[in-house]
């Protein structure tokens, strides 16, 4: 019994890391724009499908080129959409980037139709690795690694870089910061665009893991809300502990009582913001309350 | 002054527009007395989104087949299809009764989930609308919930499972469930138990899926633990695509077979050769050398049309409207009540033998395929072999379908 419940976890862990990914970009457009991202799924979605592209035209390699396709994507949208929210109500930014997923939905659908694409791991990554209880495919761990290093490099950039610097202060006073003579538009217009790309690594994981459709935005978006819900909205740290642990509550559900699999982590977000409303590493932002 | 030519030119306008609308009221009333031109409106429900939406467009791809190859006309009025979503029972129950209130349809063709299909045959019986479900496997379906207005075209869950259990028994005795949490799962799991008895097989195992679920790894983890022979499925649309992706992802691909019923090809397409594998029952099989020739016709103009073989989604699709298109013209009327009637009369006689909605419970009398996977795939499309029919003959066919007594179901007047 311990065995398949080590291996449970472990397998519930690497599942989190995909969580945590998808939901980071989430919470970064968040935090620092103030808008929540309905659209964030079908950014994902353009992830894969990017990448699916990629790959049929010009083979593997080209494959990491998806996440700044969509990146730039974002910042185009950005400046046509998205810069008209800032500072407008929630509600708002909600219903247009509600509209915005159904949109891209839809344009998937129309340039490469509703069924699914074909979309296997490497040949490189094929295969498993078994150590004592543990079993896990050489992609998983592949995937594990690539998250591992994307959310790295993102905080050493958040936390130790000048333009790290003047997206947190952006966040918190945009007046103070435009006064000191930064470009605000220019830098809110590549935050976007960041955070579209997290999606967008997120998807391109996530492709030969999971099938390439359009209903993937779907599937995405809810766990990453969940999430942010639990971390605590805008939170790096509370993304990363809450997407991990999602991961681990879903695996235990299946092996114990499998058929409450799809509503354990709902639960598993109620008893949290039961506990702290402000989710786990959720700050009281004077701009949200 | 400018102002006020602006405000005469406007109410001129206004006027104008109201003359317009007058008349063009008018001319629709004429058009309802003279009825001759009127088109007659058919409702399709198909999936358009979520992970059935692949199943729902080669279904309205083959019923729109259909339409086309009659000419786009029944009683020689126009016909005019409006499609309209099945995400999930509710949404596929209000827009089955959106069509009847706002459209006016005559009829109905769709429902591929035994759930959503058993709320839409509820509207279907108190508006008194013929419904034909081309999918929706649950046997109460034509059994205990079965109704004077609901038609199936697909054989029942009873049906299917009894045609795989043979190559079950020969892949060993323990057998792990993995099905969806309703009512097509359920019935899965309940047709079968009672076969595994008869074959001398335990069940080592038995998880209920949520819809929907993208990540099947946790369960596959599950079933490697219990080391079953064989694993009987349920999983529909990308939920089953999602599952042989990981399951082959896994290494279990060569390990440990799978079967299940009620596939299509689309689940399959989806995913591409490297990741198919396993036994399965399906309707239809586009590349079965014993297709009838109206059928291969059907294979020709669907393949002439969407540049690839239509999927046994666009076949189901295809004849549940092609019998309600022929039914429409036996009864020369578009009356529900002598729809229905003629429906229940409706014969087509194509191959050795007819096919046909047995009159008692209004399922399609027709044996299904059973096909397995091709060791080598080198076809984009054509995946499987086709092993054997559930039944070869009349007599076996309707055996198969099982007694008034086992089906159960108790049809009120009309």
């Amino acid at each position: 019994m311990l065995e398949i419940l080590l291996s449970q976890v472990v397998n519930g862990l690497v599942l989190g890391f995909i969580y945590v990914l998808i939901a980071v970009g989430l919470s970064i457009t968040f935090g620092l724009l103030g808008i929540v991202n309905f659209a964030h799924g079908a950014f994902f979605a353009l992830g894969a499908y990017a990448a699916y592209q990629l790959y049929q035209m010009f083979g593997w390699p080209a494959v990491v080129f998806a996440p700044i396709v969509v990146g730039i994507v974002g910042m185009v949208v950005e400046v046509i959409i998205i810069r008209r929210l800032y500072g407008k109500e929630p509600l708002l930014s909600l219903v247009v980037t509600f509209a915005l997923a159904l949109l891209i939905e839809a344009l998937i659908r129309v340039f490469w139709g509703s069924d699914g694409k074909p979309f296997s791991p490497p040949p490189a990554l094929a295969g498993v690795i078994e150590y004592g209880p543990l079993f896990i495919t050489k992609y998983r761990v592949a995937v594990l690694v690539a998250t591992t290093l994307t959310l790295a490099a993102l905080w050493l950039f958040l936390s130790y870089t000048p333009y790290g610097r003047i997206l947190r202060a952006g966040s918190r006073d945009p007046e103070m910061v435009d006064m000191l003579g930064i470009n605000l538009p220019r830098v809110l217009t590549a935050v976007f665009g960041l955070g579209c790309a997290l999606a967008a690594i997120a998807g391109v994981l996530a492709g030969p893991l999971w099938t390439v459709s359009p209903s993937m935005a779907a599937n995405a978006i809810m766990p990453a809300f969940v999430v942010v819900a639990i971390g605590g909205l805008g939170s790096f740290r509370g993304a990363t502990v809450a997407g991990l642990a999602v991961g681990v509550v879903t695996a235990l559900t299946i092996q114990f009582k499998p058929d409450a699999a799809a509503a354990s982590m709902y639960a598993f977000m109620f008893l949290v913001l039961l506990l702290r409303p402000r989710g786990l590493f959720g700050e009281r932002w004077e701009r949200f309350e | 002054m400018n102002e006020a030519h602006a405000m005469s030119a406007w109410s001129s306008m206004q006027s104008r527009a109201k003359l317009a609308a007058l008349v063009l009221g008018l001319v629709t009333s004429f058009g309802a007395v003279g009825q001759t031109s009127a088109p007659v409106k058919i409702g399709m429900i198909y999936a358009k989104q979520g992970p059935s939406a692949s199943l729902g467009e080669f279904l309205a791809r083959g019923s729109e087949m259909a339409v086309e190859q009659a000419g786009n006309k029944v009683l020689g009025r126009p016909i005019e299809l409006i499609w309209l979503d099945e995400p999930d029972p509710q949404v596929a129950q209000q827009n089955m009764q959106k069509l009847i209130d706002e459209s006016k349809v005559i009829a109905v063709v769709g429902g591929n989930s035994s759930a959503s299909a058993l709320a839409m045959m509820s509207v279907a019986a108190r508006e008194k609308i013929p419904l034909i479900l081309p999918g929706a496997a649950a046997s109460e379906i034509t059994g205990k919930g079965c109704n004077r207005y609901t038609f199936r075209t697909q054989a029942t869950v009873p049906v299917q499972m009894r045609g795989i259990m043979p190559y079950v028994s020969q892949l060993g005795k323990k057998v792990y469930f993995i099905t969806p949490s309703y009512a097509f799962g359920q019935d899965i799991i309940r047709s079968s138990r009672g076969m595994l008895m008869e074959i001398g097989a335990t069940e080592v195992g038995s998880d209920e899926v949520p819809v929907n679920t993208a990540d099947y790894s946790s369960y596959i983890l599950k079933i490697r633990q219990a080391k079953p022979d064989v694993v009987i499925g349920g999983l529909v649309g990308l939920d089953l695509s999602n599952f042989l992706k990981q399951w082959s992802e896994l290494g279990m691909k060569d390990k440990i077979p799978y079967v299940e019923i009620a596939v299509s090809d689309t689940d399959f397409w989806n995913i591409g050769p490297a990741a198919s594998t396993g036994i399965y029952v399906k309707p239809w099989y586009y590349n079965y050398p014993g297709n009838t020739p109206t059928e291969k016709k059907f294979v020709a103009d669907f393949t002439k049309k969407y540049g690839r073989p239509p999927s046994d989604k666009a076949f189901s699709g295809w004849i549940a409207m092609k019998s309600l298109l022929e039914s429409i013209e036996q009864a020369k009327s578009t009356d529900p009540k002598a729809i229905v009637t003629a429906l229940e009369k409706w014969r087509y006689v194509d191959g050795s033998f007819p096919t046909f909605y047995r009159e008692w419970d209004h399922q399609l009398i027709r044996p299904a395929v059973i096909v397995g996977v091709k060791k080598n795939i080198t076809d984009q499309w054509d995946y499987f072999d086709v092993l054997k029919l559930t039944s070869s003959t009349e007599a076996e066919t309707a055996k198969a379908f099982g007694t008034r007594e086992e089906v159960g179901c108790n049809m009120g007047p009309l």
